[in-house]
């Protein structure tokens, strides 16, 4: 191994280069400074690769179409290296790097797949109900197996997240509700504070979330992966629709756990809060129950469990259309994946806004 | 320079209790093209696996290069890894990454050359490896199976290795790619002095580019030759293997 050099002769416009040219020898350049390079001197080379051999070629003449230097001494393999990178470095053809967008383009862009979103998922329900209405005649056609597997990852996997969650969420909500009503002695108010919010808001939500997190994406990486195994077109070509057998089974399972998880998810909230309540608040669990008993309306049961049914559609909706257009490389199923949490998100609050806002205007 | 740049030593394996290799040896030495033959499960991409150092053997030794692969620092493997390249069998190019970027990464992250050098040089790896200057802004994605392969190889030659390993570099390919591909594999491995490994199941890969064949069978290394001496082996498999190739002029039905 010998360290590569060049130096340039003035009095000749040589370039003599000696020693291992490789990738590493580009700082033994010499600065030329705009002088042209008449003769590329090889004697010295004992190493040549092509890196080497490009570096040189690049440093006697910065422009791919300029007449070659005079190549001069060099060994015949050093030639034929030199020869063979002089015939793939071609000037032509190559275009400049694509246009990199600014922010303000990236945002217009971000906001246009958005509309796109929504009109895709109009798109996608459409197709949907026309394959439920052929499938409604046919029981024999539906996936039960399937469903069952999705229903016991969707709803028996996620229990022990959602108590966690809800019993700790109850337990800070009643701490907070109950340092305001100690000042006013309204103790036992806590517990319908706490129905009233449990029950109505915080369940439905906070178990779609976490769904929409943990199963939503998923079934977007499980179709988005399948896609690209082309598992999708193999179920096609077998003249199976894929959204009878991937997506309908997928669409039930989570209709028929999300109202389920939000029921444990109202226990464990609920429990959460009683717990602190006899804590901070004196008040003793049979008085809890008592209270409860006395003041928890049917309606703000149903008002929660109601709504879960309707996120379930959305978030198992967008999950299995993400899945659905995942393209063919590894990047698109993390992407499709984020965007399916994202959106499952942002569909979930703004249909619980809509019921708040219709709930009240219908008095309920 | 005619030394041995893979040596492979009583190397054994297991994989799930079931034994893949017993004591197989072999070696290679500088400048010769090389294939790897065998029935599946024979434990051909195992052996390059363990050679290239992703799998390590229960026991023996390999040298790649003079340096063992398994009893070394970790610098000296980083610095053993440059002079080889590896092609993956379906490519394993960087998918959230452009052709010429993929290309570019080797040169990124083991020189210290300036990112705009590293596409030129990048440009050049995919010129030799013929592929179309259109393509260099793509991404991986939107290319087909050939060019995929050429983009791949063009990066196992991004550090101009000594060496280059090849998972079955024509399986995917149309017949007509598949030749070109193979003339392409021996014009570099002749200009560029390379020594070249490759496993593949391809009769016509064998029957044009190859200077010695390597069969595997049942753990060992069966026979090692040219196609010629190797008919000469008496072995029920190789005899259906290379009776495998359909004779020209066979009419189907009557």
């Amino acid at each position: 191994m010998t360290a590569a050099h060049a130096h340039f002769d003035e009095a000749q416009d040589a370039l003599l280069a000696s020693g291992d040219w490789h990738a590493d020898a580009a700082p033994a350049l010499p600065a030329l400074g705009g002088k042209t390079v008449r003769i590329l001197d090889g004697a010295g080379l004992t190493q040549l690769d092509t890196n080497g051999a490009w570096l040189l070629l690049n440093a006697a003449r910065p422009q791919a179409g300029d007449p070659l230097p005079e190549l001069r001494a060099f060994q015949p393999q050093h030639r034929a290296m030199l020869d063979l990178v002089v015939q793939h470095s071609a000037p032509t053809g190559v275009q400049p790097a694509p246009h990199r967008e600014g922010m303000l383009a990236l945002a217009g862009r971000g906001s246009l797949a958005m509309g796109g979103h929504v009109i895709g998922l109009i798109d996608f329900v459409g197709r949907l109900f026309l394959e439920l209405m052929a499938l409604i005649g046919r029981p024999s056609r539906w996936r039960w197996r399937e469903f069952g597997a999705q229903l016991g990852t969707v709803f028996v996997g996620a229990i022990p997240i959602v108590i966690g969650m809800l019993f700790l969420l109850g337990v800070v909500f009643a701490y907070l509700l109950g340092s305001q009503a100690q000042q006013y002695g309204a103790n036992i108010f806590v517990v319908d504070g706490l129905l009233l919010a449990i029950l109505r808001e915080i369940s439905p939500v906070i178990v779609a979330v976490l769904v929409a997190g943990r199963s939503g994406a998923a079934i977007t990486a499980q179709i988005g992966t399948m896609k690209v195994t082309e598992e999708i077109d193999a179920i096609t070509t077998l003249g199976l629709s894929p959204l009878a057998v991937l997506v309908i089974p997928r669409v039930l399972a989570l209709l028929v756990a999300l109202p389920l998880l939000v029921f444990v998810g109202d226990i464990a909230g609920v429990l959460g809060g009683m717990l602190v309540t006899q804590e901070q608040l004196d008040i003793s669990y049979p008085m809890f129950i008592d209270r409860v008993v006395d003041v928890l309306l049917l309606k703000t049961l149903l008002v929660g469990l109601g709504k879960a049914p309707v996120f379930a559609i959305f978030i198992a909706l967008i999950a299995c259309r993400m899945g659905l257009t995942v393209t063919r490389d590894a990047r698109s199923v993390g992407t499709n994946t984020t965007s399916t949490v994202v959106q499952s998100l942002v569909a979930i609050i703004i249909i619980n806004a809509i019921f708040a806002v219709m709930f009240v205007r219908l008095d309920i | 320079m005619t030394d041995t740049v893979i040596d492979v030593r009583d190397v054994s394996i297991a994989l799930g209790g079931h034994s893949i290799h017993r004591g197989l040896s072999l070696s290679i030495k500088r400048g010769e093209v090389i294939a790897l033959i065998g029935g599946s499960g024979s434990g051909k991409s195992v052996l390059l696996r363990e050679i290239i150092g992703l799998m390590k053997p229960d026991a023996g030794h390999i040298d790649l290069l003079g340096q063992s692969v398994w009893d070394c620092t970790p610098d000296q493997m980083d610095a053993l890894r440059r002079r080889f390249g590896v092609l993956f069998q379906d490519g394993a190019l960087f998918s959230s990454l452009s052709v010429e970027d993929n290309v570019a990464t080797p040169l990124f992250e083991h020189t210290r050359l300036p990112h705009a050098l590293c596409r030129q040089l990048a440009r050049l790896k995919l010129d030799m490896a013929g592929l179309d200057p259109d393509a260099v802004h793509k991404q991986p994605s939107q290319l087909s199976g050939g060019m995929r392969k050429r983009v791949a190889l063009a990066r196992a030659l991004a550090l101009d290795p000594e060496l280059l390993f090849l998972d079955e570099p024509t399986s995917g390919l149309d017949p007509i790619s598949a030749r070109a591909f193979d003339v392409l594999i021996r014009l570099l491995a002749d200009s560029l002095g390379l020594t070249v490994f490759l496993v593949t199941h391809d009769l016509d890969t064998l029957f044009s580019i190859i200077d010695r064949v390597i069969v595997l069978s049942e753990g060992r290394v069966l026979g090692s030759g040219t196609v010629a001496e190797l008919k000469h082996i008496d072995d029920p498999w190789l005899r259906d293997y290379f009776a495998a190739r359909a004779p020209e002029g066979v009419v189907h039905g009557n």
